[in-house]
C-alpha cells in the first residue's frame, strides 16, 4: 500500500481503537452514552474495551514507535496487523483479532530482536522481553483465556517496556551498583507473576502487585525525572508526567496485592496502572513521540498541564474518592474520558499553533529581505 | 575541553558549537552536544560532515534530532556548503562521553 494511504489508515484506525475503548469504559462504568448510532459496534466497544486500549491502542502505537526506531518498511507489518485486528475487535470478531495480534506480536518481537542485534544493551534485552509478553498475552486472548490469565500479560508489556526507556535513560546518571540488578529482580518477579496469575490467581496476584509497587519505588530512587523535574518547558512537564505517573505505579501495585485477597481494589489496580502509570507516559511522551512517528510538529506550551491536572484529578477522584462514594467513582470516569478528549484537542491545537508560528516566521523572513 | 572534534576553518568553530548547542533532546534536559551525542564535524570548501549517534538503538526520535542538526547547521554555515549528517552507531555512546557540564547536571 502506498505510504500516502497506509499512513492515515493507520493513524485512523489508532484512532478508532482509542475513541472505541474509551466510550467502552465509559459504558462500563455505568455511564449511559447520549447517542448509540451503532448499538451492537457500541456494546462491543465496552466488552472489548481492554482489547482495545491495550491492543489496538497502544499495542499499535508502540510497535509503530519501534518501527520508525528501526527503519525498516517490513517492521511496520506489526502495526499494521494489529490496527486491523482492533477494526475486526470492535466488529465483534475476537477469534480473529485475537490471532491477529497473536501474529502482531511475533512479528513485533522480531522486530526487537533486530533491535537487540544493533545494540545489545540491557534496555534493548528488556524492550524484547516486553514484546515477548504481549505476544504470549495475545496468545493467551486468542485461545480464549480469561482476564486473569491475560491482562498482567498486557500490563508487563506496558511496564517492561516503560522500564526499558526509563533504564536507558538512567545511565546518564552515576547509577548506584544495585540499581540495575534490583530492577532485574523485580522485572523478573512481575513476568513469574504474570505467569503465575492464571494457576493461582492470588498468589500470583499478590507477587505482581508487589512487583510493581517495587518498581515504583526503584523509579522514584533512580529515575533522571527527579532532576529533570527541575528544568524547564517540555523537560520539565515531562519530568513531571514521570513522576505522578510513578505515583499511580506505587497505589496500583498495592491495590493489585489486595485485589488478588479478594478486596473490592480491581478498578484501582487496573486504572491506576492503565491511566495513573501508563497515560501518563503517553502525555509526557506526545510532544516528542508525535513529530518523530506522525511527522506532526506541536509548539508546547503550558496549556499541556490542563489535560494532566485533569487526568490526575479526576483518577483522584475516581480511584480514591470511587472507594467510599460510587458517585464519585462516576464522576471521576466521565472526566477521565474528558481529560484524554482534552489531551486530544490540546495536540491538535498545538500541531495547528507550531503551523501559524511557521507560516507567521516565514512571512517575517521574506518581508524584512 | 573540545566538546567534539573538529577539523575545518577556525571561524566556523564556534559557530558550529554553538548551533549544534541549540539542539536539545528534551527527555534529558540537555543539548545533545552535552549528552556526547556528536562524534565530530569535518568542513572542508564545499562541504560539512556530521557523525552523530543515539543513546538507544531503539530511538524513535532519531530522525527529529538530525532534523534538528541540518536546521541549526543550515544557518551558520556558508551558503553553497553541501551538509552530510550521519547517523552512526560504532562506537557506541557511553556515558563518560557526557560534558562536564552534563555529567554535573546529572550529579555526576
Amino acid at each position: 500500500m502506498p505510504t500516502a494511504i497506509a499512513k492515515p489508515t493507520l493513524m485512523a484506525l489508532v484512532a478508532m481503537s482509542l475513541l472505541a475503548a474509551v466510550i467502552g469504559g465509559l459504558l462500563r462504568a455505568g455511564i449511559a452514552w447520549p447517542a448509540l448510532p451503532d448499538a451492537a459496534v457500541i456494546g462491543q466497544a465496552a466488552v472489548a474495551h481492554a482489547a482495545l486500549m491495550m491492543c489496538g491502542f497502544l499495542g499499535t502505537v508502540i510497535a509503530i514507535e519501534r518501527a520508525v526506531a528501526i527503519k525498516r518498511r517490513s517492521a511496520f507489518v506489526a502495526p499494521a496487523v494489529s490496527g486491523l485486528a482492533g477494526a475486526l475487535m470492535l466488529g465483534g470478531h475476537a477469534e480473529i483479532a485475537g490471532w491477529l495480534w497473536s501474529f502482531a506480536g511475533l512479528v513485533f518481537v522480531g522486530v526487537n530482536v533486530a533491535v537487540v542485534m544493533r545494540q545489545t544493551a540491557p534496555h534493548t534485552v528488556l524492550l524484547l522481553a516486553g514484546a515477548l509478553a504481549w505476544l504470549i498475552g495475545n496468545l493467551a486472548f486468542a485461545v480464549g483465556a480469561s482476564g486473569v490469565a491475560v491482562l498482567p500479560w498486557w500490563f508487563a508489556f506496558l511496564v517492561l517496556t516503560i522500564a526499558a526507556e526509563r533504564l536507558e535513560m538512567t545511565r546518564l546518571m552515576r547509577r548506584h551498583p544495585v540499581a540495575q540488578p534490583s530492577l532485574h529482580a523485580i522485572l523478573i518477579a512481575m513476568v513469574v507473576a504474570a505467569g503465575l496469575s492464571a494457576a493461582d490467581a492470588a498468589f500470583g496476584g499478590l507477587l505482581y502487585g508487589a512487583a510493581l509497587a517495587a518498581l515504583a519505588a526503584w523509579l522514584g530512587i533512580f529515575d533522571i525525572a527527579r532532576r529533570t523535574a527541575l528544568s524547564h518547558g517540555l523537560s520539565r512537564y515531562m519530568a513531571l508526567c514521570l513522576l505522578c505517573g510513578y505515583a499511580w505505579l506505587g497505589i496500583a501495585g498495592v491495590a493489585w496485592a489486595a485485589m488478588s485477597l479478594g478486596l473490592p481494589t480491581r478498578d484501582l489496580a487496573l486504572h491506576a496502572l492503565g491511566l495513573g502509570f501508563v497515560f501518563s507516559m503517553v502525555m509526557g511522551h506526545a510532544p516528542v513521540i508525535l513529530p518523530a512517528v506522525a511527522r506532526v510538529k506541536l509548539l508546547f506550551g503550558p496549556w499541556f498541564y490542563a489535560p494532566l491536572a485533569l487526568l490526575h484529578g479526576s483518577l483522584v477522584l475516581r480511584l480514591l474518592g470511587g472507594l467510599a462514594d460510587a458517585d464519585l467513582r462516576t464522576a471521576g470516569t466521565y472526566l477521565n474520558a474528558l481529560a484524554l478528549a482534552l489531551f486530544v484537542m490540546t495536540v491538535i491545537g498545538s500541531a495547528a499553533a507550531w503551523r501559524l508560528r511557521e507560516a507567521a516566521v516565514r512571512i517575517h523572513l521574506t518581508t524584512s529581505r | 575541553m573540545k566538546p567534539f572534534p573538529y577539523a575545518g576553518p577556525p571561524e566556523l568553530r564556534e559557530p558550529i558549537v554553538q548551533a549544534l548547542t541549540r539542539v536539545v533532546d528534551p527527555e534529558v534536559a540537555m543539548s545533545i552536544v552535552d549528552v556526547g551525542l556528536v562524534y565530530g564535524v569535518t568542513v572542508t570548501d564545499h562541504a560539512a560532515h556530521v557523525r552523530v549517534t543515539m543513546t538507544s538503538a531503539a530511538c524513535p526520535v532519531a530522525d527529529l534530532i538530525l532534523e534538528e542538526v541540518e536546521n541549526e547547521l543550515d544557518r551558520v554555515l556558508p551558503q553553497g556548503c553541501r551538509l552530510d549528517v550521519e547517523l552512526c552507531w560504532e562506537p557506541a555512546w557511553t556515558p563518560e562521553m557526557m560534558s562536564e557540564r552534563g555529567k554535573l547536571f546529572m550529579g555526576w
